[in-house]
């Protein structure tokens, strides 16, 4: 049934989009076989909306009824997968009598107010079962409200030219008038700039107050005179865009940060027109300010172009950094984890920007934004289970509730997105595996995950999956080697940067703040922490992990402004980066630096036991770990127990590829100075020992390619029963490593004794038994040598004559002597 | 070809080879010789040479049936044998009365050794090719040219000059390594797994080379040490461009040499060839047996692709192309293509199984392109870093003292430069010749007496000149060392090879 219905439909599309699908098959077939990722992405997406007009009959059928209960493959045929996707239930933020829906971002809160209250939800973490906090406010209009950043005041701007100010605890009022008749505010946000609390944008330019606590109203400070014909402002970035001109294409830009005010060049942005003498005029919603990797980005969207125009803010230069195509009308554009998402409204997809690359190409194709977690829409997945499992607990919620890019979506900074019609509150998630799934350019892939920090763990664990991978599968060695790069690099990166010690740090204080390590739901999958309506604990637990999630996100950004300053800059541009917390980047730095100076090896070896101990035993623990890793950067002994040796135990055939792959491990860390334990060293020669590989071995040690430790000597003693050299290469290890003891024994034990006895004498080794140098002179049968080991312990062993081994063998060499004799 | 028969100084050394197993009746005693140099000797004297040789070993065998003689010293010659394969004996004579004459017996063995090894590498063993034509033509036309062009690099203008005691300070058979720092020697690492990878998934081997010194090996110590002493003597950039003296024990020859090798071929012809049946100058004439002569000097060259070409083993049927080489491995009983490719100072040798490559030439091309393409970057990478790292002819020269240091166990050694070792006074290098052959024998009882423990030696002489003259073996280890004016007590002695050890040996030789 469901499969003629498809059938149906496909023919359908076939018929419809006839030439959309001739297109795009021959553009595929003009480039082939160089098939490359969005080669033909004009031609699909022309078909793919075709396809869609097609299909959605069958989608407004099935929205239109409030239970159907036809099963549906997804929001249409082809798009089982995605890469976005906004997880059910949504923070509800249905208020009755609410005036409508406020952002406020310096504080990431949701505001609705009603007449004579305002709800605020917490946005961040975002947790859908956060209950609001209201304050009652006075009657009256509200054009805008936004809470103090110290959250004491609750600021409305109740027209165009009057702010009124509540003092929370106090219950005070004042207010704010504009200075002159002419000008109307536009806007206001607060700030922690030092000297000002709070700046107006009005229509004459900025005015900065602060807030005078004995005279309880605001103070002047600053005022910028400009033409303001609207103007941009996001928290993060602490940026305000101010545009003017006939066009609203020519901006001032002011930094406001702790660190005091930057002003921005002035600069035009470049629109394209549609005819010769149109003068497009830019709007305030094709404009947008992203922070991603700590840098400052405008966005800027030209509609005539169809072009998306990509500009970078230094402190002293506006530089553009190339333009990305849109396909929609309407446009978005949201940051995940410093991911760009840039949602073709329209088109009802969202295109992945990954602009730490110099390339502008999308980390992959255009792929719609997937519900998750609602029952409806969570068949085809591959995770369709889990999220089944999850969504049958949930309430039954009319299909209507479940619209994906509506007319009423608005987009909030960076990553949420408010269902004003259905009053929801989403948030974007990047689905990491389908997006390493969707590339077999897996050095790439290893790149984009390695950059991830709000999923570390899950990016972290996907690369070592990719890793083993391509291993198993014998991929090349020269693909596998650039992937070991990208990993060791980015190791070495986070070293340097501290992040990945920040990481282990907080990891460790964990588990005294874990309480529900024993909860019911530990062997259950890991998502299980979000699932709403499951009890208190589990909500305790999932509002503690984001919590701290946050915590470290906000101090990863500092870490990641370090760590791009280590990094080249764009070459066309020398000028110093527009930055903000600066001070705190300074701090950042200089603990980084002293830990990158610390000793590497104790503090990842506990790690690497921590992460060992605790991941085969407990779900949860690791979800835990995956809330406070900020770095998704592997260790060299992750890498060994999680890759090598884990391939190890799979691997069939030949060895000699892993010792290839290792040694390009090796050389990766070598480059980067990155120190790599001696199991590493152990397991290549215990590849090599199983190839009788023995030249190349004798190569390994000599050239010290393998490290000299008292591990690796003994695998090669154990390894040298059947080759004496590589028995030898061991002990002249021991003895380079002044083990004088375990050289002693070990000579002992090869039944060179009297070499043993000189060399023990020389260097001073006093712990073994006299027994065992007897013994071994007694097996070898030379009465004379007997004697030596006897009368060298006698002369140097005060009391020695009197123990028992003395007179026992004493008595053996006085009878092999009168044997002799006879 | 072969050496002048005019030349007096050559009749000073015989060199023969010959099978036991034939020619034992009477009136076929010509049978048996399978070789022997010089060749215009009268078959009388031939065969009283080896018959006196056959005697000897009979009867040396009556007490010692698995190590028959190893050395007869005449009242004016010395004959030393070598098995080198059962009941097929190596027999070299030599003059004792000249006074440069003086010999190590191991020395002149070892020689003995590696021509027999290299025409293993390349023709397989003798028995084989004698149980092949059971007539003897075959082999004889093998060996022949084969062991004429080994000899050939030992000719200094008229005289052949074997290892006298003034190549005391040198071992044949041994392999000379270069040192490499970590970092250099993983990329070589990671250049040798490229290599191999290029063969897809059969089993391949590799040689690398920087100069005249070996970087990485893969394969076995016996083919390694015949791959590396054929890739010094004919492949390497300084046999390339003949001529250029090496500091290596393997060439010493010099362009007069070979000009003087010349003009004496041209008379040479004679003898050899109304023997042995030979056509030297057209292979593929109406000769019966078509013989590939790897050691033929000079006709190895760069080709545009970087990879060293040779005419010696022919042209392929129908084109110009020259045919790959093949090279027979001991340890895999494996016949291989012998790939050289040459960057800079660096030389690669990768040998392939010919069975593994179906169609011939045409695959061992495509194996090549493979090369090129992924390993071409790496090649460039590593020549760079080992010539950074290369110290130069000198670098493993330590002030003060004279060395030779060999490793038993990987058949490694390194010594003094031949430059620094010419600076010894005659004396120091006789006494140190004559406690090189004291320690030879009391090796040779150590093997003997197959023990199962090695023992450790030491010789410290006082020699002429205020020299010191030691010896020391540990652990399969040896360490030859010449101090000349060196301080009179024995400490003195002693505290030289124990900072030697500690500085050089990594304290292998400093034990109590």
């Amino acid at each position: 049934m469901k499969e003629r219905n498809t059938a149906n439909t496909l023919k359908r599309i076939l018929a419809n989009c006839a030439v959309q699908v001739k297109d795009y098959g021959g553009c595929v077939a003009a480039k082939v076989p160089e098939v490359e990722r969005d080669m033909c992405l004009k031609e699909f997406l022309a078909l793919k909306s075709c396809m869609q007009k097609t299909y959605f009959p069958y989608l407004g059928e099935m929205s239109g009824k409030a239970s159907s209960s036809q099963p549906s493959v997804g929001l249409s045929g082809s798009d089982a997968m995605s890469h976005v996707y906004i997880q059910y239930p949504p923070l509800r933020c249905d208020i009755s009598g609410s005036r409508g829906l406020f952002y406020d971002d310096g504080n990431k809160l949701l505001l609705s107010p009603t007449s004579d209250q305002v709800f605020s939800w917490k946005t961040v973490p975002f947790s859908p079962l956060v209950a609001p906090t209201s304050d009652s406010i006075s009657e009256g209009p509200i054009l805008s409200i936004r809470y103090s950043l110290d959250t004491k005041f609750i600021a409305i701007q109740r027209s165009n030219c009057d702010v009124q100010f509540w003092h929370r605890e106090t219950g005070e009022t004042f207010s704010q008038r504009c200075g002159s008749e002419s000008e109307r505010i536009l806007g206001f946000f607060w700030t922690d700039c030092p000297f000002c609390d709070i700046v107006f944008v009005t229509t004459s330019g900025l005015d900065m107050f602060a807030y005078n606590s004995e005279s309880k109203s605001l103070n002047l400070v600053e005022t910028r005179k400009l033409n303001v014909s609207w103007y941009v402002y996001t928290h993060e970035s602490r940026l305000v865009l101010l545009a003017s001109g006939m066009q609203s294409k020519t901006f001032n830009g002011f930094q406001l940060s702790s660190a005091g005010i930057i002003r921005l060049p002035r600069f035009d942005m470049a629109m394209a027109k549609s005819e010769a003498n149109s003068k497009p005029v830019l709007a305030a919603e094709d404009v947008y300010i992203v922070t991603a990797y700590g840098r400052i980005y405008c966005l800027q969207v030209d509609r005539v172009a169809m072009l998306l125009h990509l500009y970078r803010f230094y402190r002293d230069a506006v530089v553009q950094q190339g333009s990305l195509p849109i396909y929609s009308s309407r446009i978005a554009v949201s940051v995940v984890d410093n991911v760009l998402l840039v949602h073709q409204v329209d088109a009802k997809v969202v295109i992945l920007y990954d602009i730490f690359a110099d390339s502008r190409a999308p980390i992959s194709a255009p792929l719609p934004l997937l519900l998750r977690g609602f029952r409806r829409f969570s068949t085809s997945t591959s995770r369709s289970s889990r999220e089944e499992s999850e969504s049958s607990e949930g309430n039954v919620v009319g299909n209507s509730e479940a619209v994906i890019y509506g007319d009423d979506w608005i987009f909030l900074v960076p990553d949420l997105v408010c269902d004003v019609a259905n009053k929801f509150l989403w948030k974007f998630h990047l689905d990491l595996e389908a997006i390493s799934a969707s590339s077999s350019e897996m050095p790439s892939v290893l790149e984009f995950l390695q950059r991830r920090k709000l999923e570390a763990n899950k990016a972290k664990q996907l690369c070592l999956a990719i890793t083993r991978t391509v291993i198993l599968e014998r991929r090349p060695v020269a693909m596998v080697a650039r992937a070991m790069d990208v990993l060791v690099t980015s190791y070495s990166h986070s070293i340097k940067s501290g992040s990945y010690f920040k990481g282990i740090r907080s990891e460790k204080v964990l588990p005294s703040s874990v309480p529900h390590v024993t909860s019911p739901y530990s062997g259950a999958d890991v998502s299980a922490t979000r699932v709403g309506a499951l009890g208190k604990a589990v909500t305790l637990e999932s509002a503690a992990g984001v919590d701290s999630d946050y915590v470290n996100r906000s101090s990863t950004f500092s870490a990641l402004n370090s760590e791009e300053k280590a990094s080249s800059e764009p070459p066309e541009t020398n000028s110093s980066d527009l930055q903000f917390i600066d001070r705190k980047v300074d701090r950042e730095k200089s603990m980084g630096a002293e830990i990158s100076s610390a000793e590497v090896q104790p503090s990842s070896l506990q790690h690497h036991l921590l992460g060992q101990g605790n991941n085969p035993l407990n779900a949860n623990v690791s979800e835990q770990q995956e809330a406070q890793l900020t770095s998704p950067a592997i260790s060299p002994d992750e890498m060994y127990s999680f890759v090598f040796a884990s391939v190890e135990e799979e691997m069939v055939g030949d060895p000699s590829y892993l010792v290839a792959i290792i040694v390009e491990f090796l050389l990766s860390a070598n480059s980067e100075k990155v120190k790599v334990h001696s199991n590493i060293y152990v397991l290549t020669i215990q590849q090599l020992v199983r190839n009788e590989r023995y030249a190349e071995l004798g190569l390994f040690v000599i050239n010290k390619i393998v490290e000299p430790s008292k591990e690796v000597a003994l695998q090669l003693l154990e390894s040298g029963r059947q080759n004496i050299q590589t028995r030898k290469l061991g002990l002249d290890m021991l003895r380079q490593l002044s083990l004088h003891q375990d050289y002693v024994l070990f000579l002992v034990q090869d039944g060179y004794y009297l070499e043993a006895l000189r060399y023990a004498r020389k260097c001073k080794v006093t712990s073994i038994r006299p027994s065992l140098f007897l013994e071994a002179a007694f097996a070898s049968n030379d009465s004379q040598h007997l004697a030596a080991v006897l009368r060298f312990f006698s002369d140097f062993i005060p009391g020695f004559q009197n123990t028992s081994d003395h007179s026992t063998y004493y008595r053996i060499l006085s009878e092999m002597n009168s044997s002799i004799a006879a | 070809m072969g050496l002048s028969s005019a030349t007096t100084a050559t009749e000073a050394i015989k060199l023969c080879i010959f099978d036991l197993r034939r020619g034992q009746q009477e009136g076929q005693e010509l049978d048996k010789i399978l070789f022997f140099f010089p060749a215009h000797l009268p078959f009388s004297t031939q065969l009283s040479v080896i018959g006196l040789s056959e005697g000897l070993i009979t009867f040396t065998r009556i007490f010692s049936p698995e190590a028959a003689c190893e050395v007869i010293e005449a009242e004016r010659h010395s004959h030393v044998f070598y098995e080198a394969e059962p009941d097929i004996w190596m027999v070299m004579v030599v003059e004792k009365n000249e006074t440069e004459a003086i010999w190590r017996i191991d020395a002149l063995q070892k020689v003995l050794k590696e021509v027999h090894s290299l025409f293993l590498m390349f023709h397989g063993s003798i028995r084989a090719l004698l149980e092949k034509e059971p007539a003897g033509g075959l082999i004889r036309s093998h060996l022949y040219p084969f062991i004429m062009d080994y000899l050939r690099d030992f000719l200094f203008g008229k005289k052949l000059l074997l290892p006298s005691f003034r190549d005391c300070l040198k071992e044949r058979g041994t392999v000379q390594m270069l040192t490499v720092s970590r970092e250099a020697a993983i990329e070589v690492q990671s250049l040798v797994k490229v290599l191999e990878s290029c063969a897809g998934n059969t089993p391949c081997y590799s040689l690398i080379l920087f100069q005249d010194l070996l970087v990485s090996t893969t394969l076995s110590p016996v083919d390694t040490i015949n791959l590396f002493t054929y890739a010094v003597l004919r492949l390497t950039p300084r046999a390339l461009s003949s001529g250029v003296s090496s500091w290596s024990y393997l060439r010493k020859g010099s362009t007069a040499s070979h000009v003087t090798t010349g003009s004496m071929l041209a008379h040479s012809a004679s003898v050899s060839e109304q023997v042995y049946g030979l056509q030297d100058t057209s292979p593929r004439g109406d000769n019966s047996y078509y013989v590939a002569r790897p050691l033929q000097q000079d006709r190895w060259s760069k080709g545009k692709d970087g990879f060293l070409v040779t005419d010696i083993w022919g042209a392929e049927a129908g084109s110009s192309t020259s045919v790959t080489p093949t090279v027979w491995l001991q340890q895999t009983e494996e016949r291989m293509y012998l790939c050289a490719y040459q960057y800079r100072s660096l030389t690669l040798i990768l040998l392939v199984p010919v069975l593994s490559i179906l169609n011939g030439e045409q695959g061992v091309s495509l194996l090549k392109q493979h090369v090129l393409e992924n390993a071409s970057l790496k090649m460039l990478k590593v020549e760079e870093k080992l010539s950074k790292g290369w110290g130069g002819e000198n670098a493993y020269h330590v002030s003060g003292y004279r060395y030779l240091l060999v490793d038993g166990d990987r058949n490694v050694s390194r010594a003094s430069p031949p430059g620094k070792v010419t600076t010894l006074t005659k004396e120091s290098l006789l006494s140190l010749n004559k406690v090189r052959e004291e320690v030879d024998l009391e090796k040779h009882q150590m093997e003997s007496d197959n023990a199962r423990f090695e023992k450790d030696m030491e010789v410290s002489i006082r020699a002429k000149n205020n020299a010191w003259v030691i010896a020391r073996i540990t652990k399969g280890k040896e360490l030859y060392m010449v101090l000349e004016k060196a301080d009179e007590t024995l400490l003195y002695a002693s505290d030289a090879v124990e900072k030697f050890s500690n500085r050089y040996c990594n304290g292998a030789f400093s034990l109590d």
